[in-house]
């Protein structure tokens, strides 16, 4: 056994020198971009292809069949058992740490036939603290608020308007205990629009119903271990443009400055967010989490939009920023507290560190879908890698990098490819993800100019051909409309 | 129309080259029919290999040569554990003769020839010489090992599918491991099927037994010696009714309990009708004729114009082209 570690220089070292294998096993590498670079060992095991085999560090089943996952965990299983993957890990030495962006309890059953250590709590906490409305009374429990809401079964609209009373108001959100990025968020303001949502609605044992507020969407990242909880800074949310995704109230994307919001409301989420890491600590859980705060645009109050226990689609930001490479990227804290090695690390300093507003460089990513219903097979598809755009607004491939670092200003952008070549294109299939330096939304919360051009000059690299076998078609289209259509990130 | 089959009969001690070159012939075929209901409906390849592991572990060296020898894929890796393969069935008629004066288990067997390999296989894979007609690349249709065990199986009737394994990697498994046909009784009622087969065994020293086996009811064995396609009473009419089935256990059953029945009279019954079937146009045609002689580690191939006799003493390897149809044309 090493000596307990102290200081950062004390982690960045353990990580350095570490021998033992550490796969994040998902859909994508996207999540944890560039972690490799800081801990010894550490591979990604893929279904996605994004880098065409030109990085090292990614492993990628090569015998695999269109399927249509019903879920992370169901893609993360389908490689689990894989046997290349299986090949490839014990050609590695049959014993490692496995981390993932979602995994149930097959997965857990899979890994310790693998001699994989989960470096997670377990599926079976996690899936409880991803309720949407455990997350509600946690946060009652520890003083952090959500918008002023009633948890309940619904059974019609007129029950709806009256165990909603006390709101105060009839323009209503109703979220159910599970679901993700905008599928399962239901705006509802009057009887037509309750109808329209009506079976989901009420198939559910209990809601969430909450006063509608004008409200911004933010992210914060944060890591609870037993020397307290790491906390990243507050981005900005980029939720349900219509150039970029086909879902209302769909995440598409993040931007992270640091004056993103007032120092006021910086202070309130990083006080709640320790709070909240306390209480997931005394829940049991332990490891990276993420937080969803509404920000009332009115008021400037703080509320708890949603928990994920879990790395999520953010964390390709909060681990690249400057505090992360002045420090540890956030991840490392996570796999520090689940790699049974002792440390005592002065977390509060590190908080202060991070949340300075130097240690914040300026970062955006935006997630691209394709948004029309069309149907077709991709025959060109732009390569992962760094992209310049001209001064006419045009884009041409610059150099390959997995790393968003590599694109050194906001004529530059980091692009990772997600569907390729011989892929279906269908509504609401993820074709990439843009990172790059400075913002991407106004201070009016709109996309810019810039934005804008990236968009286009990404979409215009995509170019497909019609399905003309109306077989193949039907194909494509269960696929997008069945399992295929979640959020893979 | 006329169907033709190539036979040849291999002899390779360790699964190699000849081996491979069977996989590489037969492959693509098997990978259609592996995928025809798509591919997400088969298990995982862990799956296959922990069921493997759990129910047949003696046989997961053999499982992953071949596997090896065969690429190393997921997807044929899958297919050769044999477990949950898409549902197929087949006819088929068997019977085992074993008193002072004889010891001998004949079989037809009833499909589409273009559905059958064609392989009989001599190995000596786990440390004991196994003569077998082979499916799915590895598996068994029938076959006997050098000490005296033989086993042939038939369809059971019944449309029932479930976890479990493709019945003739059971028989691999008997011929590979066990010596008697208690010793393979017990692996009939202890290892899963995913589909109902009837699975007649015999030893050296004329004990046999017919085990009834299905995915959804714990396995009948009995010291039965005939079976054709159906269990107990029968629930699937269409397929009774086409395969002839009752007909066929009848005249099995009065052969055999007939003192006056030699293997040689039971062994002619299998050439003619009903026993020998010539709708080949619905995939119910006698592709072969098998006798196992376990006593004299002996078995002969018949077709109405050829004969093959192989023994672990004299095994020959050869091609020949068998054609069905109407009229036989026999051995090209």
């Amino acid at each position: 056994m090493t000596t307990k570690l102290t200081s950062i220089s004390d982690v960045r070292r353990f990580f350095h020198n570490n021998k033992e294998p550490v796969y994040f096993i998902s859909a994508t590498n996207f999540n944890l971009l560039g972690i490799g670079d800081w801990v010894g060992n550490f591979r990604h095991i893929n279904y996605i292809n994004c880098f065409d085999d030109k990085q090292k560090n990614v492993f990628v089943p090569k015998e695999k069949f269109p399927r249509d996952f019903e879920s992370i965990e169901d893609i993360n299983n389908y490689l689990l058992e894989h046997k290349e993957v299986i090949d490839y890990i014990r050609s590695r030495g049959e014993q490692g740490v496995a981390a993932f962006l979602m995994f149930d309890e097959h997965t857990e059953e899979i890994c310790e036939q693998l001699g994989l250590r989960v470096a997670f709590p377990p599926a079976k906490l996690r899936s409880r603290m991803d309720n949407k409305i455990e997350t509600v009374r946690i946060g009652n429990k520890v003083g952090v608020p959500s918008v002023p809401n009633v948890l309940a079964k619904v059974d019609s609209y007129q029950h709806l308007l009256e165990i909603s009373k006390e709101l105060g108001t009839h323009d209503l959100v109703i979220q159910s205990a599970f679901g993700d990025s905008g599928h399962t968020t239901f705006f509802v303001s009057n009887e037509d629009e309750y109808y329209r949502y009506a079976e989901e609605i009420e198939a559910e044992e209990e809601v969430k119903i909450m006063k509608r507020i004008n409200c911004r969407g933010s992210a914060i990242e944060a890591c609870a271990t037993r020397c307290g909880t790491v906390v990243g800074p507050l981005m900005t949310e980029l939720v349900g443009f219509k150039t970029l995704t086909p879902y209302k109230g769909g995440w598409c994307g993040n931007e992270m400055f640091a004056g993103a919001f007032t120092q006021e409301v910086r202070d309130k989420a990083q006080e709640y967010t320790n709070k909240f890491g306390e209480a997931l600590r005394e829940e049991g859980y332990r490891g990276y989490f993420e937080l969803d705060f509404l920000i009332d645009m009115d008021t400037n109050e703080v509320y708890l939009g949603e928990l994920n226990p879990r790395v999520t689609g953010a964390s390709s930001l909060t681990n690249v920023a400057a505090f992360a490479h002045s420090d540890v990227p956030l991840f490392l804290f996570h796999l520090l507290e689940f790699s049974g090695q002792d440390f005592d690390i002065d977390i509060q300093a590190v908080n202060d560190r991070w949340a300075h507003p130097d240690s914040i460089d300026s970062w955006s990513q935006l997630v691209i879908k394709h948004t029309d219903e069309s149907v077709d097979l991709l025959t060109q598809a732009p390569e992962s890698g760094v992209w310049r755009m001209a001064a006419d607004g045009s884009i041409a491939y610059d150099h390959y990098d997995s790393h968003p670092h590599a694109a050194e200003s906001e004529q530059e952008a980091f692009f990772m490819r997600i569907s390729g070549v011989g892929d279906f294109r269908y509504e609401g299939a993820d074709l990439g993800i843009l990172i790059t330096r400075g913002r991407l939304m106004d201070d009016d919360f709109q996309l810019n100019e810039r934005a804008k051009a990236w968009i286009d000059g990404i979409r215009g690299q995509f170019a497909g051909q019609s399905v003309q076998d109306p077989v193949v078609e039907q194909v494509a289209v269960n696929h997008a409309v069945g399992g295929g259509n979640f959020k893979i990130l | 129309m006329a169907k033709q089959l190539a036979f040849r009969t291999v002899h390779e001690p360790q699964a190699g080259a000849k081996w491979q070159s069977l996989f590489e012939l037969h492959w693509s075929a098997y990978e259609r029919w592996f995928l025809s209901e798509g591919e997400r409906e088969r298990p995982g390849y862990l799956a296959g290999f922990n069921a493997l592991r759990r129910h047949m572990p003696e046989l997961l060296p053999t499982y992953e040569r071949l596997c090896a020898l065969a690429g190393g894929g997921d997807l044929s890796s899958r297919m050769l554990s044999l477990y949950r393969p898409p549902a197929y069935i087949t006819g088929c008629s068997q019977a085992v003769l074993a008193n002072g004066n004889s010891n001998v288990l004949v079989r037809n067997y009833d499909y589409p020839p273009e559905l059958c390999e064609g392989t009989i296989l001599s190995s000596c894979w786990n440390g004991r010489q196994v003569i077998a007609m082979t499916d799915c690349l590895w598996g068994v249709l029938d076959g006997m090992n050098d000490s005296g065990l033989a086993v042939s199986l038939a369809f059971g009737g019944r449309t029932v599918v479930g976890d479990g394994f493709g019945a003739p990697i059971i028989l691999r498994y008997i011929l590979e491991f066990c010596d008697t046909t208690p010793e393979a009784a017990e692996v009939l009622a202890r290892v899963p099927t995913h589909m109902a087969y009837n699975i007649t065994v015999n030893d050296a020293q004329g004990r046999y037994v017919t085990a009834m086996i299905a995915p959804d009811r714990k396995a009948t064995i009995k010291r039965v010696p005939v079976a054709t396609n159906h269990q107990k009473k029968i629930e699937w009419y269409a397929h009774a009714l086409a395969s002839e089935t009752l007909i066929r256990e009848r005249q099995l059953s009065i052969l055999v309990d007939d003192d006056a029945t030699t293997e040689e009279r039971l062994v002619s019954a299998f050439f003619a009708p009903p026993l020998y079937r010539t709708d080949h146009r619905r995939g119910l045609g006698t592709v072969y004729t098998s006798v196992y002689r376990p006593l004299q580690g002996r078995v002969q191939f018949h077709w109405p114009e050829h004969e093959v006799d192989l023994s672990f003493t004299h095994f020959p390897e050869t091609n020949f082209t068998i054609h069905y149809g109407p009229r036989h044309h026999g051995a090209g």
